[in-house]
């Protein structure tokens, strides 16, 4: 078990590094998700729509949507350099390179997140004194179960070729669930709606983390084998 | 709730008649690719 | 175990076969709903799309968890006849999912006004509608057969993990649709009669897809049969 998350953190590290070398895929993501935001405002006519009814889902699309960017990369050096083949050489289990490039790609779509959330704040004026700590729960919640699945997509898209196009087509339906639910907690928490609202919602979220987690970890040693 | 059952009547025959020409469009299609099997050389399965 | 031809065509007359009763079938149902079966007083006559819709979208579940099934098996017992047997399966899934998207709207505009509502539940029709889509899609895009089965097999282990979660959205959230009238723990709320011409039409639509799977199989036997898959 030590060992594992021993070569899982070795691996999600590689790939951080490797990503922060050029920083190419993390400016784009992070430059993306500044447009979106950009975008949504001006695609809203103030006069009949206001910033608080749109900003929960604009804020979920942002985020998911950058999601999907940065989890292009996930696989993506692997394939340009046949490296995959070599990280299987490796004496690594199967799991242990699924759950490092989960990490990595964790790391990498919370960093986008961080960024995002305070520009979204600020462009939309929404407040979220007091509800900081529930926003930041759900985007961690619903993070980490997406993120699993784009994972397993993104190893399995980068083996066809249009491979920018497959993740996304494969994993938006996976994205419906979590998006719904933290939307819906989301937009309670800024209207400030009690918590026995919200609790169902995040318990979806929480199982659909738990399922989704369990099944990615069991079903990527297929996609990995000879 | 629409009060006129002579437009309604249109969308139950509507529906009724797409999902005919659906499924009956694909149970040809299928039939028609049985066809070709025994044919030499060609490929049975098509688009 | 590699396909004989003659094995090959014996699945396909059967499948054929199951096919024409499937029509025949449905041929009565077409029949016993829209001239023997009383009119619903409140729908009125939209009403009898009842009798197509929900019969369709049973029928897209049920091929959706076959390939759920086939896919399982498959990277269990890795025998490429489960890989076919799935990708028939996707294929009926997608003609029966058109089938509810197409009915389901026009039901929808008669009754809510509406052609389309982004209640849950149709909202979980069309997700269906893409995850075979996504399903299919995966597969043409790759072209080493035992690495497109494997692959598919993981999308398809997850998609019938995801059916569930997007089914327990229908009953939080505030929907249009009209609720389970049918499955509901209690006893159906469906008058007799209407019962016996959905559970006919449950019947029918259940053999038309077997005719179509069985069909699709056979021919996808036949193809490796005659030598090489034909990189779907």
């Amino acid at each position: 078990m030590a060992d594992l998350l021993r070569a899982a953190v070795a691996i999600a590290a590689k790939d951080l590094r490797v990503e922060l070398r050029s920083r190419t895929a993390l400016v784009s993501a992070l430059g993306f998700a500044a447009m979106v935001l950009v975008i949504f405002n001006f695609a809203r006519d103030s006069a009949t729509v206001s910033r608080e009814a749109m900003a929960p889902s604009v804020l979920w699309i942002t985020f998911t949507f950058s999601a999907v960017i940065a989890l292009n990369r996930s696989f993506a050096l692997e394939r340009e350099n046949a490296a995959l083949d070599a990280l299987l050489l490796a004496p690594v289990s199967r799991t242990a390179i699924f759950l490092g490039k989960y990490l990595a790609n964790l790391a990498f779509v919370f960093t986008i997140e961080a960024v995002a959330l305070p520009l979204f704040v600020l462009f939309f004026g929404v407040s979220i004194r007091g509800v900081v700590s529930g926003i930041l729960l759900t985007s961690v919640l619903a993070t980490a179960g997406f993120v699993a699945v784009g994972t397993v997509f993104a190893a399995i898209a980068v083996r066809t070729r249009f491979a920018e196009l497959m993740l996304p087509v494969l994993v938006l339906p996976f994205l419906l669930p979590p998006v719904i639910a933290a939307v819906q907690i989301t937009s309670r928490l800024l209207a400030g709606r009690p918590m026995s609202e919200i609790l169902g919602w995040l318990k979806i979220l929480a199982l659909y983390d738990l399922v989704f987690v369990t099944f990615c970890i069991l079903l990527f040693p297929a996609l990995m084998d000879e | 709730m629409d009060a006129d059952p002579q437009a309604n009547a249109w969308f139950m025959w509507a529906a009724y008649s797409v999902a005919a020409v659906i499924l009956v469009g694909y149970g040809v299609s299928l039939w028609r690719r049985t066809r070709t099997v025994g044919r030499s050389g060609g490929r049975a399965v098509g688009g | 175990m590699t396909a004989s031809t003659e094995g090959a065509e014996r699945v396909i007359r059967r499948g054929l076969g199951l096919m024409l009763a499937g029509f025949a079938a449905l041929a009565a149902v077409y029949l016993v709903a829209l001239r023997f079966t009383p009119t619903e007083r409140f729908q009125g006559l939209p009403q009898k799309i009842f009798y197509v819709h929900v019969p369709a979208a049973w029928c897209a579940l049920l091929a959706f968890s076959l390939v759920g099934v086939g896919s399982i098996l498959y990277l269990w017992l890795r025998d490429p006849r489960l890989d076919l047997f799935a990708e028939s399966a996707a294929e009926t899934g997608i003609v029966f999912s058109l089938v509810m998207l197409t009915t389901g709207p026009l039901w929808g505009k008669p009754i809510w006004g509406t052609y389309w509502t982004w209640d849950a539940r149709l909202t979980f029709t069309l997700l269906l509608f893409f995850l075979f889509l996504g399903y299919r899609a995966l597969r043409s895009a790759m072209h080493d057969p035992a690495e497109r089965a494997r692959y598919s097999a993981v999308v398809g282990i997850l998609g019938m993990v995801l059916v569930p979660f997007v089914h327990l959205t229908v009953y939080l959230f505030p929907t249009l649709h009209p609720q389970p009238v049918v499955l509901k723990p209690s006893t159906p709320s469906l008058p007799g009669v209407m019962l016996r011409t959905l559970f006919l039409s449950l019947g029918s639509f259940t053999i038309l897809l077997l005719g179509f799977l069985v069909t699709r199989y056979g021919l996808g036997r036949e193809a490796e049969a005659r030598g090489g898959s034909d990189g779907r």
